[in-house]
């Protein structure tokens, strides 16, 4: 554990963006009570600049609501669908990389088959048409993320696990009986999962832009303040207040590379080896 | 399906408008000069311009350059000659007859005739269009053409409102000669109308733009003046608005661009803003509450509700000060508005108190606002109303639809509260009654009486008005309805959308007439 | 004679890929409420629930599904995308009206991206190897960390607000002067000038992870015994970099090239909605928007297919990089 601290610690990027993004899960732990009132409620005069109001440092919206309550209640959204998709997609990535990986043959043929499958459909646009389909709302956005980005973790799953199938510890296994089910779950998924974890952490980087670009077109979750729609609903008021659209922006931007940076830090420190393979 | 359910609404987006500024005061009489092209934008771009098969705004906008109707309409909605000089009603009000212009032609150079008139109406609108044909076939019995520029409408019973059906995209003419016989939904000449307007259809890039080119064979010698129409397609309304900042469109129409941009547009130098042209239409937006389930079944929720949101923040916030507060089901830019009604004052003890009164448990009845998919400003306007709804009590959600699911949902009944802004179309028995019939409690349309409001004397009122000739006794019993649905919270009453055309003060003799920019613009010309 | 086995076989396959692909839309698409019928009624303000069922029965809506889906794959199977009921035109004509303005769109930004990304990551990666200027490889990095985490959509905006609106240099919309009428090579320059920005804006992304990509993998190609032994060898870092490095370095690269271009199809929805661009992406979009069945399935079919051919074409260029990789094994 020092030796991955110490690892990790080597990447300043990677110590700054954990500092990043240490803050902003505190602040989305700390939502309700930093800003008790509900971020809908239309508590000022429609649209004051930043500091025009010390009640509300960074400005209203054109209803009146606190932008500054809108980023930190919007913070829980943006992390929340972002976590839960890309743990969705990875279970899914997961069991069929390393099913298809483990068994091979025409198990794996097949698999991999479904994986190319949903490679092939442009993914936002996926995304698009599942949260139109299914109504937006946080399950059908969640839902849609995980559904179109398994495919890159069950491949490296699957590849990670090929390469792992002939390795001594796994053969001594088999050897001694141990039945397939186990041996999957015990010895290979275990071993696969550094390189999981760095995808992953990318994964919700993109989860997070993903969500944000469908608030933007319109299909975000009508009652959940986040970031995206906060971009969204300040589009038409890109000239008359462009700091509604720049600050959720920021914000996304920060948080995105926070998580992108601290990803690069894993991915240093769980394994070198995977740095140069380039996600 | 007893009425003359016409109305309208628009496809898309927000609504612009402005403390009304009439257009005629400012301009002084010079001299048109020939030549110039005009831009606009096509918003969203329609699926066809064969006006006859599609009412939606964009095609009425561009379509209505090339196609015409008998008559239009003045800014107090009085008929006016078009292709039809003069019209006389017999004394029983079952015959109309008018007589058309001679020497109008059609784009393809045939000769419009009073033969084109009967078929358009008797055979090809009675079958294509879905606002009109239930007028024609409930009150229309023949057209007949009296010689080829006479024609002769026989009505089966006395219609009130029967000169306001003109209007160019409620009875466009269609050339006989392309469509008579085939199929018309698959007729070729529906990608290249054939009309006879000022300007014809040139090309239509989808995507990119739509192309009008000036008639040089139309029938009012010496015009259009304008020798090009073009109408942009650009799908972001920030965009759009920046497209004219920059000069690049001259145009703007009312929904062009979201309110809050109408407001830094029209304080630009050299642009001229005016919210005439609408009274045709004068949208109203209401809200509708299903009265067929809790809580919104109860008169006294429905109170409650109207006493809980501020029409004033609506008007003001919401749409940008571009709409005014709405009392009733009539907009007060139209005839038999009553003038007395008030809208609900904002209280919300009273609203809470009406609650009390109801008995209803508004914990047991959680409420699902859906949304009405058109533009930022009825996002904002269900993010208020959930606000207002909680604050009496409510459990207040919102569902969000795109267009498709909208209209389903309240074509069937499936929602609990919903927004929804129609046309008036000049008279209430085509724009309004449509909302309170209880006949017209029907599945398959978001116009008819969706929110499934049903009151016998209403009724009788509407229906008593609708065939009577008399205005005053018409504006009688229309008051009496009024304040019926005003009452009874027949619709949630929120706000008379003003929409504001926006453009270049070189730009003369634009907007003239009630129906504004769906007029044919041959009197509109660019000053150099 | 391996490789035209190779290849039909692989083409057989993406037929049947394709095929599932339209099937599975199909359905998939089915489960959204209201239908195109609904739609147009609801934007015409119609008021007769018979017109509703009319044009119902005329979209042959009215028949069971599985009908209907047997009729389209049918279609398919013929060459024929179907009829957009909603345009009153063949799907194929829309899609072919539509198409060139997004291939522009996606070639320019697969040159800039592919372009910028990979010099910029050569530069960072050979100014770390040899220990020189190492601000310069930060300073790359760093950029590239940001344009990764940006959301498309808003530097689209952002760069719409400074570059047009404020400093007027370039067009905020749109993909040529509409009216102007402009011949040969004004009219190419037009074009041009109108492709700059939403050409950077799809580009930038993409662009950080080609830096990223060839920086990673030169670095780990450079830390090789082979090419330590070519430095001993005496060979010169040009050398060294056009003989081993840069030619390995490509294998990652043109795995996610054949992956962009799926991307980019997503990317377009957003880029021409900001710009206005009238591409394939906004189409497709409209087409959802309005429930018009048989063109969204269109627009999915052609970007499918042409992302299936373009990763063929990547198995191919692997076979050309590096002769060692199996064909079976496609693109990891």
């Amino acid at each position: 554990m020092t030796g991955f601290w110490k690892r990790f610690s080597r990447n300043s990027g990677a110590v700054l963006g954990l500092a990043l993004l240490v803050l902003v899960l505190v602040v989305a732990l700390l939502a309700p009570l930093i800003y008790p009132v509900s971020p809908w409620q239309m508590i000022g005069a429609p649209l004051l600049d930043p500091l025009e109001d010390m009640a509300f440092p960074l400005g209203t919206d054109m209803l009146g609501r606190d932008i500054a309550a809108g980023l930190v209640h919007g913070t829980r959204v943006s992390l929340l669908v972002g976590t839960v998709s890309t743990l969705c997609a990875v279970l899914v990535g997961v069991g069929v990389g390393g099913v298809a990986g483990y068994f091979g043959g025409w198990i794996d043929d097949v698999l991999m088959r479904i994986t190319e499958f949903f490679q092939t459909i442009p993914q936002l646009a996926m995304a698009v048409v599942l949260v139109a389909i299914f109504t937006p709302s946080l399950a059908s956005i969640v839902t849609a993320i995980a559904l179109v980005s398994w495919p890159p973790v069950a491949r490296l799953v699957r590849a990670e696990v090929l390469s792992l199938r002939e390795r001594e510890f796994v053969e001594a296994a088999t050897v001694l009986g141990r039945p397939t089910y186990l041996i999957l779950f015990d010895e290979i998924l275990p071993n696969t999962l550094p390189p999981v974890i760095v995808t992953a952490t990318l994964m919700i980087a993109t989860a997070i832009l993903t969500e944000a670009a469908l608030s933007f077109l319109g299909l975000g979750d009508r009652n959940f303040m986040s970031w995206g729609f906060m971009i969204g609903a300040a589009r038409s008021m890109l000239r008359e207040a462009p700091w509604l659209s720049v600050m959720p922006g920021v914000a996304i931007l920060l948080t995105v590379l926070a998580i992108n940076l601290v990803g690069e830090g894993l991915s240093d420190a769980l394994n070198p080896r995977l740095r140069q393979r380039g996600e | 399906m007893i009425h003359g359910l016409l109305g309208k609404r628009f496809t898309r987006l927000a609504l612009a408008g402005l403390a009304s500024v009439t257009l005629t005061a400012v301009a002084p009489a010079q001299t048109p000069v020939k030549g110039g092209t005009l831009n606009g934008i096509v918003q969203p771009e329609p699926p066809t311009l064969m006006l006859g098969m599609n009412q939606q705004a964009p095609t009425i906008y561009v379509a209505g350059k090339i196609y015409q109707s008998l008559l239009t309409y003045t800014p107090d909605l009085k008929p006016q000659p078009e292709l039809a000089k003069s019209w006389v009603m017999s004394p029983d009000g079952l015959t109309y007859t008018f007589e058309l212009e001679p020497n109008v032609k059609w784009h393809d150079g045939k000769p419009f005739t009073a033969e084109d008139v009967a078929f358009t109406v008797d055979k090809f609108l009675r079958k294509t269009h879905p606002r009109a044909n239930v007028v024609l076939n409930r009150y229309v019995a023949s057209v007949t053409a009296l010689s080829p520029t006479k024609v002769e409408f026989k009505l089966k019973e006395p219609f009130g409102p029967f000169l306001s059906l003109f209007e160019v995209s409620t009875l466009p003419m269609v050339p006989k000669h392309l469509y008579d016989g085939t199929d018309y939904a698959t007729n070729p000449a529906n990608q290249t109308p054939i009309g006879t307007g000022p300007f014809k259809f040139k090309e239509w890039k989808r995507g990119s733009h739509i192309h009008l080119v000036k008639n040089a064979e139309y029938w009012k010698p010496g015009k259009p003046y304008i020798d090009e129409l073009y109408f942009r397609v650009i799908p972001d309304s920030a965009s759009r608005a920046l497209a004219f900042e920059k000069g690049d469109v001259q145009v703007l129409r009312g929904g062009d661009v979201d309110n809050v941009d109408v407001r830094r547009l029209r304080a630009i130098k050299g642009v001229t803003t005016t919210t005439a042209g609408w009274e045709m239409y004068s949208p109203l937006a209401f809200m509708m509450m299903n009265n067929r389930k809790a809580p919104f079944d109860n008169v006294k929720v429905r109170q409650a509700v109207m006493n809980a949101i501020d029409k004033n923040f609506i008007a003001t916030t919401v749409f940008f000060g571009l709409a005014k507060p709405a009392a009733g089901p009539f907009a007060s830019t139209t005839l038999f508005n009553d003038t007395n009604l008030k809208p609900y004052p904002y209280n919300v003890e009273k609203a809470k108190a009406l609650i009390k009164e109801s008995g209803v448990d508004l914990s047991k009845s959680p409420v699902k606002i859906l949304s009405f998919p058109y533009g930022a400003q009825w996002e904002r306007l269900a993010e208020y109303v959930k606000q207002g709804l909680e604050q009496i009590g409510f459990t207040v959600s919102i569902e969000p639809a795109d267009a498709g699911s909208w209209a389903k949902r309240v074509s069937d009944w499936d929602f609990d509260l919903s927004f929804n802004f129609t046309y008036q179309y000049g008279d209430p028995a085509l724009g309004v009654a449509r909302h309170y019939l209880s006949t017209n409690i029907v599945k398959g349309s978001p116009f008819a009486n969706n929110q499934g409001y049903a009151n016998p004397k209403a009724d009788e009122l509407l229906i008593k008005a609708a065939s009577s000739v008399d205005q005053n006794e018409r504006a009688k019993l229309y008051a009496e309805f009024q304040k019926i649905a005003f009452e009874e919270v027949a619709n949630g009453y929120l706000a008379e959308l003003q929409f504001a055309t926006l453009y270049r003060s070189n730009v003369k003799n634009l907007v003239k007439t009630g129906i504004g920019l769906n007029e044919t613009l041959d009197d509109a010309w660019i000053e150099k | 004679m391996a490789f035209t086995s190779f290849l039909a076989g692989r083409i057989f396959k993406a037929l049947l890929v394709i095929l599932a692909i339209a099937a599975l839309n199909f359905l998939l698409i089915r489960l959204a409420p209201g239908d195109p019928a609904s739609v147009m009624a609801g934007e015409s303000g119609a008021t007769d629930p018979k017109f509703v069922e009319t044009l119902r029965t005329r979209f042959g809506l009215d028949q069971p599904l599985w009908k209907q889906l047997l009729l389209y794959l049918g279609q398919i199977v013929q060459g024929d995308l179907g009829f957009s009921y909603r345009n009153q035109v063949p799907v194929i004509q829309l899609i072919l009206e539509r198409l060139p303005a997004t291939l522009l769109l996606m070639a320019s930004s697969f040159v800039v991206s592919l372009g910028l990304g990979v010099g910029l990551g050569m530069l960072s990666a050979s100014v770390r190897f040899f220990n020189r200027k190492r601000w310069l490889d930060s300073l790359i990095m760093t950029l590239a960390l940001i344009c990764y985490a940006t959301p498309l959509f808003w530097l689209a905006l952002m760069m719409v607000i400074v570059f047009s609106v404020q400093l007027d240099w370039l067009p905020a919309f749109g993909m040529e002067s509409v009216g102007a009428n402009l011949k040969g090579w004004a009219r190419i320059s037009d074009i041009a000038q109108h492709l700059v920005l939403p050409t950077l804006a799809l580009s930038l992304f993409f662009m950080s992870v080609y830096v990223r990509l060839t920086r990673a993998a030169m670095m780990e190609v450079m830390m090789q015994d082979h090419v330590r032994t070519g430095f001993a060898k005496g060979l010169t870092g040009g050398e060294v970099l056009r003989r081993h490095v840069f030619r390995n370095a490509l294998l990652p690269i043109v795995t996610f090239a054949g992956l962009q271009l799926g991307q980019v199809a997503g990317g377009a929805v957003l880029i021409e909605t900001v710009f206005a661009w009238p591409g394939i992406g906004r189409l497709m979009f409209d087409a959802l928007l309005q429930r018009d069945y048989q063109l969204l399935l269109g627009v999915f079919l052609i970007t499918s297919a042409t992302v299936i051919a373009f990763n063929l074409l990547t198995d191919i260029a692997y076979r050309f990089v590096d002769p060692r990789i199996r064909m079976e094994g496609g693109a990891r």
